[in-house]
């Protein structure tokens, strides 16, 4: 029977035997909820620990609060190992037991700001927010050097920031512009900023905008630094990064291990090696601020903004941002989203 | 004459074999549907069953608005049709959909009676060319909207070029782009329905009817458009529930024109009222179905009971 089978079915049989291989190896992965390949270079980063380990961790485009979301959804049955958020969300998933509590190798080294005592969430780098500026897209135009400038006519239908229900550096830009331009509790300040902001925004970006920054469709973007150091010097984009003259926001970007993940045993592995020596050193190639205490090569650290430009920027407390977080998202969508 | 009658008789008798004992039991129609309906029941009816359920549990989401409240209410839909924002994006969806459907249709009718009616060469690379939009998913059209209508999109700057004016910059963020990119994945749905139903169409008819002395308008009137009136019934159906469940465009484009879908998206990843969610779902589902069922019974009852 087999002498009567023709060419094409014989191709068929060969891709089949493709397709099969790989299933057949039992491929090692281990699956992280955020996990943005355009964003503090998640791409290169999980690229890394797959030529270092075999193991691999696919990309994943949910932002922290749809991490957070689908990780509750789920909580009958865990689909996902480990998860990386902004801060305060990372801290709100944590109180609502969604973590299961582990200190990956190096954990004692973490500043104790940037870590719960119990080991449910860990910084394992920091961001700030930034005006990430394509020059060549404004046209001549000036770049803008605040927050203040941002509302200038000139700018209008040039600026994005993400949409904060579902991405958490568009939550800490949100929830912290109020107390950069020294706003009280009730958070009044910030939005009435973000309402005179709306008349220049292009979109509440839902998904990741690095590459329509990159070609210049979104000329200025606020979100985290890194991403924009990274345009500048790896993707040699005419990127500006700007960090605004009131002040900025420190963002701790921290992970836990997901509450019954199915790959447990590799998760915990991929945490390890994450605040090894290898990843914090790429994670600073990729213009994060590793947590651990990495030597930077003199040429790095010349790309890095001057310390000096940090001094205003403010940390605020993550346990009064996670608890605030919903109800800033419904007022950012009654106010700002929906206003018209 | 007479001698057909034993031959129709045989004939018969040939075709009730026919239908009943040489076929093998597994090619009985009813039998063949079985595992269709074992997956519509596992895919279709049974979630929705459970979204069903789901939609009378007020949950209130991680803002716990429900308050702790347990037990089975119509909590969430009186939230959809009370507040102005859910009800406006009801409101929004409708008519999106609707006038993408009606433009669909006038768009796509010419070319589907073209391909209907006439051979010519590049007649099939036109069609796989029209129905390639099909292929892609609404995040990717969504994409393409941005790449030709964005602020820098690739027909605003050739209309500067043009004309030395701002024109349509940034039309993909406003519902003039939300209305191109729905129309432009429609196009092949509503061809290919289109054309389909033009092929059956008799267009005898319409030479008969000119024989018997009809006019141009008269021929329109009482030939053409009752013969077409099912296809465009049932083409304006399916290109209007597409549209009222898409999401992946919305998601990519919608600044501020929101929209059921997008609501659904946002009430989860946000806030997870799933209970919202899951009645904002039902009520797309049951706008969908009541249009469809709704459109095709006017189809039938137009052509007679066996359309």
């Amino acid at each position: 029977m087999s002498r009567n089978r023709t060419p094409f079915a014989r191709g068929l049989e060969a891709l089949a035997l493709c397709l099969a291989l790989p299933l057949g190896a039992q491929e090692r992965v281990v699956i992280q909820y955020d996990c943005i390949p355009n964003y503090a270079n998640w791409g290169g980063i999980t690229a890394l620990y797959r030529k270092a380990t075999g193991v691999r961790v696919p990309p994943d485009m949910k932002g922290s609060s749809a991490a957070m979301a689908a990780l509750e959804a789920e909580k009958a049955n865990p689909q996902a190992d480990v998860a990386y958020y902004s801060g305060a969300i990372g801290y709100q998933a944590a109180e609502k037991g969604l973590h299961e509590p582990y200190k990956p190798k190096g954990w004692e080294k973490i500043p104790p700001a940037l870590k719960d005592p119990n080991g449910r969430w860990f910084t394992v780098h920091t961001g700030h927010i930034a005006i990430l500026v394509n020059t060549a897209a404004l046209e001549g135009r000036p770049v803008p050097r605040s927050f203040a400038d941002l509302l200038k006519p000139a700018y209008k239908g040039m600026v994005v920031y993400d949409n904060p229900t579902i991405q958490g550096t568009g939550f800490t830009f949100v929830y912290g512009i109020n107390a950069v331009l020294g706003g009280g509790a009730d958070q009044n300040a910030g939005f009435a900023y973000l309402k005179s902001l709306d008349a220049n925004v292009l979109n509440y970006a839902r998904e990741n905008s690095y590459n329509d920054v990159l070609r210049g469709e979104i000329p200025i973007w606020i979100n985290a630094d890194g991403n924009g150091l990274k345009m500048k010097w790896v993707d040699r984009a005419p990127v500006e990064v700007v960090i605004p003259a009131e002040g900025t926001i420190t963002m701790p970007l921290v992970m836990a291990l997901v509450r019954g993940a199915p790959h447990r045993a590799e998760a915990t592995r991929y945490l390890d090696w994450l605040l090894g020596e290898d990843a914090q050193g790429a994670m600073a190639e990729s213009f994060f601020l590793p947590v651990m205490k990495v030597k930077l090569s003199p040429d790095l650290e010349k790309k890095f903004l001057p310390a000096g430009v940090y001094r205003k920027s403010l940390v605020l407390p993550l346990d009064e941002m996670a608890s605030k977080a919903d109800s800033t998202k419904q007022r950012w969508l009654k106010e700002i989203a929906r206003s018209r | 004459m007479r001698g057909s009658a034993p031959a129709e008789q045989r004939a018969e008798r040939i075709e009730r074999i026919g239908d009943h004992a040489a076929r093998p039991l597994l090619m009985r129609p009813a039998l063949a549907l079985l595992p269709l309906l074992a997956l519509l029941f596992a895919l279709l009816v049974w979630p929705f069953a459970h979204l069903a359920v789901q939609s009378l549990l007020p949950t209130g989401g991680i803002l716990g608005a429900a308050g702790g409240r347990r037990g089975f209410s119509l909590a969430n839909y009186a939230q959809i049709v009370g507040d102005p924002l859910y009800r406006g994006e009801t409101v929004h969806s409708l008519v999106l959909s609707f006038a993408v459907a009606a433009a669909s249709i006038v768009l796509c009718l010419a070319p589907a009676w073209v391909m209907a009616r006439r051979e010519f060469l590049g007649k099939r690379l036109l069609r796989a060319l029209l129905t390639l939009p099909m292929s892609f998913s609404g995040i990717i059209v969504g994409f393409l909207a941005v790449i030709m209508l964005g602020r820098i999109g690739f027909l605003p700057r050739m209309l500067e070029r043009l004309t030395g004016r701002d024109l349509l910059a940034g039309a993909a963020y406003q519902l003039t782009g939300l209305v191109i990119a729905y129309v432009y994945f429609e196009i092949p749905r509503a061809t290919l329905s289109l054309e389909s139903s033009l092929r059956n169409f008799d267009f005898q008819l319409l030479a008969a009817s000119a024989t018997l002395g009809a006019g141009r308008w008269q021929r329109l009137r009482y030939v053409l458009l009752p013969g077409l009136w099912p296809a465009l019934l049932s083409t304006f159906a399916i290109t209007f529930c597409v549209s009222m469940g898409s999401f992946g465009v919305a998601l990519i484009l919608s600044r501020r024109f929101s929209l059921l879908p997008l609501e659904i998206y946002q009430q989860l990843t946000g806030f997870l009222d799933t209970g919202l969610a899951a009645a904002m779902g039902v009520v797309l589902v049951a706008v969908s179905f009541t249009v469809n069922y709704g459109l095709r019974a006017l189809a039938e009852r137009r052509t007679g009971s066996d359309a």
